[in-house]
């Protein structure tokens, strides 16, 4: 019964990566633009969301009740907002903690944003900027590597909870038999 | 300058949006249509029932319930679809655009079953229509389905 259900789980990531992938190869077209309202300032549009014309329709694509992918773009900056898979309050504490913990360190990151999107757990800002300085089809290479390893992370260090829980039981218990 | 005393408002502004048809219309027509979806899907022929359900689809109006009455038209044939592959090869090409902002609309839902057809309809419509696809899917504001 679980393996099947395993299974009927990464049926679905596939499709749901391949589509998160195709719209980000389409809505990272981004160029520099400075901003509009005040002289000499650049900042991200898709952030500050001034000027209606700047900015694309926001896509959201789910794979299921409680995994979503929200993707914002602009014309110099796009915003991927993702809410991981969390099955019991154990995997939630995890993936809270883990994500903060990568959040904290957003400035070796480049790409990360500090503090997630409403609503969901971890937020990425590109800009033209990393455009130039990087490659964009790394870029999107990067963030979909990050969904993937993200669940496998989550599950190892649930693993790794429980059995130290397990072991540290039973030697607590070992001095009473 | 003059200029500057410009307010902001830009051709996006809802208020001097002017609605080409009545939404009463326009749900009429959703209806008419619904019942040739129907007959459609009893033969079965479900890309001439796709095709119906995506033609002259309410993205001129601003009205929700038109959107969403398409919508669950357009929904109802993608159900009822037994062969996903067969039902994109025959498809107008002209009605592509259109059936990605559904499927985008599908995929924003959050209901397991409907995200999980949608995305294998996103994979196989990406392989058909490109790239282009998705772009004017994402970037047309104006005509929101």
């Amino acid at each position: 019964m679980t393996i099947r259900f395993v299974f009927l789980q990464a049926n679905t990531l596939r499709p749901y990566l391949t589509c998160i992938r195709n719209t980000l190869t389409a809505a990272m077209c981004l160029q520099n633009f400075p901003c509009q309202e005040v002289e000499r300032h650049n900042k991200p549009e898709v952030e500050f969301k001034t000027s209606k014309e700047l900015l694309l329709n926001p896509i959201l694509i789910c794979r299921n009740e409680a995994e979503k992918c929200l993707i914002e773009s602009s014309i110099n900056s796009l915003r991927i907002s993702i809410k991981v898979k969390q099955a019991d309050e154990l995997e939630n504490i995890l993936a809270k903690k883990f994500l903060r913990f990568l959040s904290m360190r957003a400035e070796s990151f480049q790409v990360l944003r500090r503090k997630p999107v409403q609503g969901y757990d971890i937020s990425f800002l590109i800009t033209n900027f990393h455009c130039e300085e990087m490659f964009k089809h790394k870029l999107i290479d990067f963030v979909v590597a990050f969904m993937e390893d993200i669940d496998k992370e989550i599950s190892e260090l649930k693993l790794s909870v429980n059995t130290r829980g397990r072991l540290v039981a039973t030697e607590f218990l070992r001095q009473f038999t | 300058m003059a200029d500057d005393e410009d307010n902001g408002s830009s051709v996006l502004d809802a208020d001097t949006f002017v609605e080409t048809e009545a939404p009463a219309v326009i749900i009429a027509r959703i209806e008419g249509k619904s019942r040739q979806v129907e007959r459609l899907l009893r033969i079965p022929q479900y890309t001439e029932a796709l095709e119906t359900a995506l033609m002259d689809a309410p993205t001129q109006t601003r009205d929700e319930q038109c959107k969403a009455a398409n919508w669950i038209l357009v929904h109802r044939v993608l159900m009822a679809t037994k062969d996903v592959d067969g039902l994109l090869l025959g498809l107008n090409p002209e009605l592509h655009d259109v059936l990605m902002k559904y499927l985008y609309r599908g995929l924003a839902t959050g209901d397991r079953i409907t995200c999980d057809l949608c995305l294998r309809l996103h994979e196989k419509l990406f392989d058909m229509a490109g790239i282009g696809c998705i772009m004017r899917a994402i970037s047309d504001t104006q005509n929101l389905v």
